[in-house]
C-alpha cells in the first residue's frame, strides 16, 4: 500500500463554550493518499469542517484546542509545529478552498493581485514575474482571457469564476494537499459540474492530493476515491466511494443516500416521483452527546446497547462503527 | 501548457476599481462639490498667504479700528491696535489649516495603530488597550489639551500634539470595531490559509477594507481640531508670535461690543473652513457607502 501524505491518528479537538468543554472531535483515524481524493461527509455540525481546519493549524485558539493525537504530514507531526513552520506550510503545501467563494476573496484587491500575494509570499518571485504567473494561473483555471481578468475585481466576476481565482490561489504554490471544504455549495448547478471538472483536471495536471469536504452524497459519487462519513465529532464509516455507495453499511449513511433526489418516475407509479427521505431529527448538539452511539436517537435500527455503548470503528477496508451493521455481518 | 478549457463568459468589462466607484458618486453629489471647490478656495487663499504675501500681520499700518469698506489699504479694517485684518487672516491661516491637518493624522496614526491591534487580537491585549482609550475618553478633553500645552512651550506643533492626544480615541473605537467585524470574514481565514501572517493580514487585508470609514472620520476630525485650536488660542494657550484665526479673535474678543469686525472676519474663516470640510466628509462618507444614502 502507498504511504499516506497526511495521515490522522486519533485526533481529538476540543472547545470551551458556556456549556464547558465539549469535543468537537472524538479521535479521528485518517489516511490521504497521495494524488487522491478523499471525500468526508456528514451533516452540518459533524466535524467536517473542523477537520479541515485542524489540519490546516487554523482553528481558533482559544476557544479550539488540539486535545490529543498526530496529524502527520510527510512524516512530520504537525501538531507540535510552531507558527512559523505552520505559515511556511500552509498554501504552499496544504491549501484549502472555501464554500463561500462571494466573501473569500478579498473585495478591495483585483484577481491577478491576491494571486500574485500568494505566489510572492511562498516563492522568491519579484512582482512582474509573479504578475505573469498569476496570469497563467487564470489561463490553467479556465478563465477567458486571462490577462484583462487578472485586473477584475472580485465583485466584477461571477460566482464560478471567483471559485476559479480562489482555486488558482490554492494551487498557485504547487501544494501536495487540496482541502476543499463544501466548494461547490454555494453555486449552481451547472457551475458545480464545471468546477467539479477542473478540481479533477487540476488533479491529473497536478498530482495534488484532495480532501472534500461536504454533504453532498451526489458530489462524493462523483469525485472521491474513498470516503470517511463523520457523525458528532466521531467517523462512523469508511470505505472506498463504490463500497460505500454501493452498500453502505452505517444507517446513518444510508440515510445520508436516501436523501439523494431521483429524477425520473418510478416503476409503476405514472406521473409521481418517488418522496423524498429524510432523517428524522437533528445532530445532537455536542454538549448534550451522552454514553451511547450518538446517532441512536435518530436511528431507525437503535436498541438497547447502543443507548449504554459506544461502537467502535471495525472492519479490514471498509470499517463501519454499528452494532446493527456488526449483527448484520454476523 | 493547460489542457484546460476556458469557461463560458461573454466580454470582459472593463474593470472599475472600488476607489474609482466612490469617485463617480462623490461627484454627484453637489453638497460634496461645493464643499471641494470651497475648500479649493480657501487653501489657496491660505498658501497665497503663506508663500507670497510679504505683509507682516503685527505691523501697525492705520488708525485703530478702522471698520471695513472705509480705507483702500485695509479693506477689511484694523483691530484694536491698528492692524490689517485682511493680512492677519492670509498669514493666520496657514498655522490653523496645519494644525487642523496635523492633529487629524495624528489622531489616524494612534487610532489606527491602538484600534487595530485590539481588535485584531481581541482578549486581553483588546481588554488593556480599551481600558487605556477609556482612560483618555473620561478626560476633559479641552482642560487635557490646556495641561499638555502648558507642561511644553506652546507652539503649532505642541498644539497639534495636544489636540491629537485628545482626539485619537474615537478613532481608536472605530478601528477596533472594523477590525473586529472585518476579522471574521471568510477572505481573512482564506489569507491565513495561504500563510499570510498576523502583520501582513492586519495592515495589508483587513486595514484596506476598513479605511473607507477612517478617511470620513478623519475629514470630520479636521474640522474639529480647527475648532479645538481656535478654542485654546482664544483662551490664551497658543503661541502669540505665530498669528492664527483663533488668535485673532482671542486677542480681539475684549473689544468686540466697539468693533465687531476683529471677531467676525477670523470667525467667518473657521466657520466656512469647517463647513467645507464637513462637506467633504459627508461626501467621502456617501461615496463610500452608496447604500447608506437610501435612507
Amino acid at each position: 500500500m502507498t504511504k499516506p501524505l497526511l495521515s490522522i491518528r486519533d485526533l481529538k479537538v476540543e472547545f470551551s463554550t458556556r456549556y464547558g468543554h465539549v469535543t468537537a472531535l472524538n479521535g479521528i483515524d485518517l489516511d490521504l493518499l497521495p494524488g487522491e481524493t478523499l471525500g468526508i461527509v456528514g451533516e452540518s455540525g459533524c466535524g467536517k469542517s473542523i477537520t479541515a481546519l485542524t489540519t490546516m493549524g487554523l482553528i481558533p485558539d482559544p476557544p479550539g484546542r488540539i486535545a490529543g493525537g498526530r496529524i502527520v504530514f510527510d512524516g512530520e507531526d504537525i501538531t507540535q509545529a510552531d507558527a512559523r513552520r505552520l505559515r511556511s506550510l500552509r498554501g504552499a503545501e496544504i491549501s484549502m478552498i472555501f464554500q463561500e467563494p462571494m466573501t473569500s476573496l478579498n473585495p478591495v484587491f483585483t484577481a491577478g493581485d491576491q494571486i500574485a500575494e500568494a505566489i510572492m509570499l511562498h516563492q522568491s518571485a519579484n512582482r512582474a514575474e509573479a504578475d505573469r504567473m498569476a496570469v497563467e494561473l487564470l489561463r490553467t483555471v479556465g478563465i477567458p482571457e486571462p490577462e484583462r481578468r487578472a485586473q477584475s475585481f472580485p465583485h466584477e466576476l461571477s460566482g464560478g469564476m471567483r471559485q476559479r481565482v480562489m482555486i488558482a490561489i490554492a494551487i498557485s504554490c504547487r501544494p501536495r494537499i487540496l482541502i476543499a471544504d463544501e466548494p461547490t455549495t454555494a453555486l449552481d448547478v451547472t457551475v458545480q459540474a464545471q468546477i467539479f471538472d477542473l478540481m479533477r483536471d487540476i488533479q491529473q495536471q497536478f498530482g495534488v492530493a484532495i480532501m472534500l469536504i461536504t454533504h453532498d452524497m451526489g458530489a462524493i459519487a462523483e469525485m472521491a476515491d474513498r470516503v470517511a462519513v463523520m457523525y458528532a465529532g466521531r467517523i462512523v464509516e469508511k470505505g472506498s466511494a463504490d463500497a460505500i455507495l454501493d452498500n453502505p453499511l452505517h444507517p446513518y449513511t444510508r440515510g445520508l443516500i436516501g436523501c439523494i433526489p431521483v429524477l425520473g418516475k418510478e416503476a409503476g407509479q405514472e406521473g409521481r416521483m418517488p418522496p423524498l427521505a429524510e432523517i428524522p431529527g437533528i445532530v445532537p448538539p455536542l454538549h448534550l452527546l451522552g454514553q451511547g452511539c450518538a446517532f441512536a436517537d435518530r436511528c431507525p435500527l437503535a436498541f438497547d446497547r447502543c443507548r449504554t455503548e459506544s461502537p467502535m470503528l471495525k472492519g479490514d477496508v471498509h470499517k463501519v462503527a454499528c452494532f446493527a451493521a456488526e449483527m448484520e455481518a454476523a | 501548457m493547460s489542457t484546460i478549457e476556458p469557461a463560458i463568459g461573454g466580454g470582459v468589462p472593463e474593470p472599475v476599481s472600488p476607489l474609482r466607484e466612490a469617485w463617480t458618486v462623490y461627484r454627484r453629489n453637489a453638497p460634496a462639490v461645493f464643499g471641494t471647490l470651497l475648500l479649493f478656495a480657501i487653501v489657496a487663499f491660505v498658501l497665497y498667504g503663506t508663500f507670497i504675501y510679504k505683509g507682516d500681520p503685527y505691523e501697525i499700518v492705520w488708525a485703530p479700528q478702522t471698520p471695513p469698506g472705509v480705507e483702500a489699504t485695509v479693506p477689511l479694517g484694523t483691530d484694536n491696535l491698528g492692524r490689517d485684518l485682511l493680512r492677519g487672516l492670509l498669514k493666520g491661516g496657514g498655522p490653523t489649516l496645519a494644525v487642523g491637518a496635523a492633529a487629524a493624522i495624528i489622531t489616524l496614526v494612534i487610532g489606527i495603530l491602538l484600534g487595530g491591534i485590539a481588535g485584531y487580537f481581541g482578549g486581553w491585549i483588546d481588554d488593556l488597550l480599551m481600558r487605556i482609550t477609556e482612560f483618555f475618553q473620561v478626560l476633559p478633553a479641552l482642560l487635557f489639551a490646556m495641561v499638555v500645552i502648558t507642561l511644553f512651550s506652546p507652539s503649532t506643533i505642541t498644539t497639534s500634539i495636544a489636540i491629537g492626544v485628545v482626539l485619537w480615541p474615537q478613532t481608536a473605537r472605530l478601528t477596533r470595531a472594523e477590525f473586529l467585524k472585518i476579522r471574521e470574514l471568510e477572505y481573512v481565514m482564506a489569507a491565513r490559509s495561504i500563510g499570510a501572517r498576523n502583520g501582513r493580514i492586519m495592515w495589508k487585508v483587513i486595514l484596506p477594507n476598513a479605511l473607507p470609514p477612517l478617511i470620513v472620520s478623519a475629514t470630520l476630525t479636521v474640522g474639529v481640531a480647527i475648532l479645538f485650536q481656535a478654542g485654546l488660542s482664544f483662551l490664551g494657550l497658543d503661541d502669540p508670535n505665530t498669528m492664527s484665526w483663533g488668535l485673532m479673535i482671542g486677542t480681539n474678543r475684549q473689544y468686540i461690543l466697539d468693533a465687531w469686525w476683529p471677531v467676525t472676519f477670523p470667525g467667518v474663516a473657521i466657520f466656512l473652513t469647517v463647513f467645507a470640510v464637513s462637506l467633504v466628509g459627508d461626501g467621502l462618507n456617501d461615496a463610500f457607502n452608496p447604500k447608506l444614502r437610501e435612507r
